[in-house]
């Protein structure tokens, strides 16, 4: 079931609490990309327009749990993967997904799921090869109760209405806690230099296997194994 | 200890003592499972009856509808753009939204649910499609068990005779997703094949109890009644307290 395969091609994963800063870091990096001559795809949230179909679906029936919306977002990610990110891998592009795994472990831990299930169940979809977070400012409010600006905010919304016991900035500070938890050698925060870091790194990464047989048929010096494979300088 | 552990540990004592309480005057889940055209609908509308008859409140649930899941998953069928993983994960927020919604508040307050297929059928057909046993349980979990599961047991050569002389089965419930089988009831005798040896693997780990669908419907019936007369509860607090608990604590039960 999980996905161990090596694609040719690369994905970036971005990962936040506010939809809003995950969707303008995935323009950023996209657009670093790009100056720098690689073309690159980007998956975002509510690709399977599953999401949207709900809130007009939604008429009389109020109900939705924490452990629901996360097996939506499991549907809509399998449909994010299918569509457009596989395809992209598999022809050796880059391709940003934002979100990704991170934003709903985060968000369903933080609201009293347990970590080891959303882990299991989110396992079909293929490691990142690199990961930025975008970094939260507006930690000391709750979420915006928007259905279309990301995922927390959708449940935000969603949750509110099915039950008294919303959301409260005590669940936003956890969602926050729960992804720096995942912090660690590889991960960009999505500040103006991490971006340009991570637009590095990936480059770096597509140089190293653009170049790697070439090196080996020309006699050529190899990096060796036990150096970091990281963009990080 | 933390105060928020402590009040946590706390919290969580005082639900699973609300769930015990309840455990004498909840009512009884009995699910039913077995191949397409094994006669569930029928032996379900028969016991509804009868169980209406000697004063039981009684609702009725059946696969893939509910209110809310129900229209998603139905435009992308009839488009057939689902995938294995998809058409799995759709049926599961189906299923614990209807636990959540429907199956749980009726048993919390003292009615009898009959389950017209219950979460064994997504895992058969999940897993005759090729997707992992554990994962799919995992989907699934935590999983509020039944508290009977009668099983209407028929070779795949019957249910496929059964459908053949009724309808055409549907492209995903035919499996042509899985088998590539162009005509629907030849793809539908392999793929019922795969269904009814998963159903046959679960019915030992899940303690089904098997009815002969082959049967005249009034034995089965008869037999049925047998069963659901005779069938105790398996305890929530030793079998489906993770899922009453979760419920409960979203849920406006007083004391929750």
């Amino acid at each position: 079931m999980a996905d161990q395969v090596k694609y040719p091609g690369r994905l970036i994963a971005v990962d936040g609490s506010r939809g809003k800063d995950v969707n303008a870091a995935a323009g950023a990096i996209a657009a670093a990309l790009t100056r720098g001559g690689v073309a690159c795809a980007v998956s975002r949230w509510d690709a399977s327009g599953l999401f949207t179909e709900l809130t007009a679906a939604r008429r009389g029936d109020r109900h939705l749990s924490i452990r629901t919306l996360s097996l939506i977002y499991a549907a809509d990610l399998a449909f994010r993967l299918r569509w457009e990110v596989r395809p992209v891998l598999e022809s050796g592009g880059v391709v940003i997904a934002a979100p990704y795994v991170e934003t709903v472990v985060a968000f369903g831990a933080s609201s009293g799921l347990d970590e080891d299930w959303l882990r299991q169940l989110l396992r079909f979809a293929p490691r990142a090869d690199l990961r930025g977070l975008a970094l939260e400012r507006k930690i000391d409010r709750p979420w915006k109760q928007r259905t279309d600006r990301g995922y927390a905010e959708y449940c935000a919304t969603m949750l509110a209405a099915s039950s008294p016991k919303g959301l409260s900035k005590k669940h936003r500070r956890a969602m926050v806690a729960a992804l720096d938890r995942t912090r660690g050698r590889k991960i960009f925060d999505l500040t103006d230099k991490g971006v340009a870091g991570l637009a590095r790194a990936c480059r770096a990464v597509a140089e190293t296997r653009r170049r790697a047989p070439t090196d080996s048929l020309e006699g050529g010096s190899r990096r060796s194994a036990s150096r970091p494979r990281t963009g990080r300088r | 200890m933390t105060i928020y552990m402590a009040r946590r540990l706390a919290s969580k004592r005082r639900l699973r003592r609300l769930i015990a309480e309840r455990e004498e005057s909840r009512g009884l889940l009995i699910a039913f499972e077995g191949p397409d055209g094994s006669g569930k609908t029928t032996q379900r509308k028969l016991l509804t009856r009868w169980l209406e008859s000697r004063n039981h409140d009684v609702v009725s649930t059946r696969w893939a509808s509910s209110a809310m899941v129900k229209p998603l998953l139905k435009v992308r069928k009839k488009i057939r753009s689902l995938s294995i993983e998809e058409y799995s994960l759709l049926h599961a927020v189906d299923f614990r939204h209807r636990v959540e919604t429907s199956i749980l508040p009726a048993l919390w307050s003292g009615k009898t649910v009959l389950a017209d297929r219950y979460l064994f059928t997504g895992l058969a057909r999940d897993a005759a499609r090729g997707l992992d046993l554990d994962w799919l349980l995992h989907a699934y979990s935590p999983i509020l068990w039944p508290d009977l599961v009668v099983y209407f047991s028929m070779t795949p050569e019957d249910s496929r005779r059964r459908i053949a002389s009724t309808r055409a089965p549907h492209f995903y419930e035919a499996g042509q997703d899985v088998t590539g089988i162009d005509d629907p009831l030849a793809s539908y005798g392999r793929f019922i094949d795969r269904v009814v040896k998963e159903y046959d693997n679960l019915s030992v780990v899940f303690e089904f109890v098997s009815v002969d669908a082959g049967d005249a419907v009034y034995r089965q019936h008869t037999r049925v009644r047998e069963l659901v007369e005779r069938a105790g509860k398996r305890p929530w607090p030793a079998f489906s307290e993770e899922a009453v608990e979760e419920w409960l604590t979203k849920s406006n039960i007083p004391g929750a």
